[in-house]
């Protein structure tokens, strides 16, 4: 079967490949790319671990075709830090302690990202909400919540 | 989980799709947020030849309120539609049902269209075809019995869209464009009643709009499921209100929402219409509770809905 070309950018750098019509996203990510931090878990979109922001939404790229994401901006857990620093959520999961054993860590904090971007001062209720989009089985949730509420204040800080 | 051969195609218009549906000769499915069609071809529940990208349609995105009706592109995402100030005021038992599908960052991904055209669902189906080769294909996979109630002939898989219910108390009506025209029908008859195809739908037809009647309702939506952050219902039940009549719609039970109507709503009406919704739900041991739980629990739901509809949102 014919591969396709599709060209995006990913993490601030404009690729183009040649890709199979039948890879998803996470695949592409993972096996072209070398871009391991994004993880396959459930393969079927129940997880969240494998979240990736696409034009700014929270995708789960093993849901996603990678022709289908032709001329998209994707964030990837690699490409949060910014000259040589941590972004804040990452500072603030290692911080509370939100990490155990870490295989839902990059979804989470993909996901969390999204949120904070698009409303930078976030309840705790809608962090729960949303980071309840993403399963993890170790922590409980407790302190993945209190670190993205501890990064949401230190955003809106940096602000001001 | 490793997907099947296909050939990946974009359409940029609603005659471009049902133009290259048709050069497939039917070996081709319509593809929009992916998440029931990923799972279902990494699944091997589905192997088209093709796969027809309906995102870059800009006609299936819009959502515009032209006189008597709110009319929603099949492509306007769930999360974007739930934040609709319009769906909220009018359409209590929609925003409801937008709220409790699945988990946020599958809102922002499905699709109002993808979520009513969703496939019926069942414990034994929704499997690796490993898993269905071991177990023997059933009725619906077009094996000659069903897995789950043995040698019933027949399909007992669920339907769980939270949207559709909701969209057929609020007297929705759906638009398809295909190889023969356009049509528009009530919601409530796109269903066939055969597990195997569970929608009526002719080949190559696209849902192009959902219109609901611009008329203000009271309503809700109740369901039933095992985690609160996700999951599909185990009994969804909607509830709209105009006045002093109802609509009630009951889904997730068997392969088609039941709905009934309730006119000048008194206590003992009200729980005919409970031993109603409770007789006629016919919950099979296919889903992660047991049936007899679920088919109390249609009774439970759809009193506490139109009770807590009457109260003026309270439960």
């Amino acid at each position: 079967m014919r591969t396709m070309k599709v060209t995006f950018q990913i993490n601030n750098e404009q690729v183009t490949l040649q890709v199979r019509p039948y890879e998803t996203l996470l695949e592409t990510l993972r096996e072209r790319l070398s871009l391991t931090g994004t993880k396959e878990a459930c393969g079927l979109g129940s997880c969240g671990a494998c979240t990736v922001v696409v034009n700014g939404i929270p995708l789960r790229s093993c849901l996603v075709l990678a022709p289908e994401v032709e001329g998209a901006v994707i964030t990837t857990v690699e490409g949060l830090r910014q000259e040589g620093k941590l972004h804040p959520l990452q500072e603030a999961f290692m911080e509370k302690g939100a990490v155990q054993c870490g295989f839902c860590t990059s979804g989470m904090i993909m996901t969390a990202k999204a949120l904070l971007e698009r409303n930078n001062k976030p309840t705790k209720k809608e962090i729960i909400r949303t980071v309840s989009s993403n399963i993890c089985r170790c922590t409980g949730y407790k302190k993945i919540v209190e670190a993205v509420e501890e990064a949401g204040k230190k955003a809106t800080q940096a602000q001001k | 989980m490793i997907l099947p051969k296909f050939e990946y195609k974009r359409a940029h218009s609603i005659a471009e799709a049902i133009e290259v549906y048709t050069r497939y000769d039917g070996q081709a499915r319509y593809l929009s947020g992916g998440t029931d069609l990923i799972p279902l071809l990494k699944l091997r529940l589905s192997t088209p030849a093709a796969v027809i990208d309906l995102k870059p349609i800009p006609a299936l995105k819009t959502l515009s309120r032209g006189g008597r009706w709110l009319a929603i592109g099949a492509n306007v995402a769930l999360f974007d539609l739930k934040k609709d100030p319009l769906v909220k005021e009018y359409f209590p038992a929609l925003a409801e049902s937008l709220e409790a599908t699945s988990c946020e960052t599958l809102q922002m991904r499905g699709t109002l269209g993808g979520n009513i055209l969703q496939d019926t669902r069942c414990l034994l189906y929704n499997k690796s075809l490993e898993w269905r080769t071991a177990r023997g294909f059933c009725w619906k996979m077009g094996g000659p019995a069903c897995n789950v109630v043995p040698n019933a002939p027949a399909c007992f898989a669920n339907y769980c869209s939270d949207n559709a219910p909701a969209l057929i108390t609020l007297s929705a009506q759906v638009t398809f464009a295909g190889p023969g025209g356009e049509r528009t029908v009530k919601l409530e008859k796109i269903f066939s009643g055969d597990g195997r195809k569970p929608m009526a739908l002719a080949p190559g037809e696209i849902l192009t709009q959902i219109r609901i009647p611009l008329e203000k309702t009271k309503g809700t939506y109740e369901k039933l499921r095992v985690r609160d952050s996700m999951d599909y219902p185990l009994v969804g039940v909607a509830v709209s209100m105009k006045g002093y009549s109802a609509r009630i719609c009951v889904g997730g039970v068997g392969l088609l929402p039941r709905v009934y109507s309730l006119k000048d709503i008194n206590e003992s009406r009200i729980k005919e219409t409970v031993d109603r919704a409770v007789a006629e739900a016919k919950p099979v041991v296919n889903a992660t509770l047991s049936p007899s739980y679920r088919k109390k629990m249609v009774g439970v739901l759809v009193s506490r809905a139109i009770k807590k509809v009457q109260r003026g949102g309270a439960r």
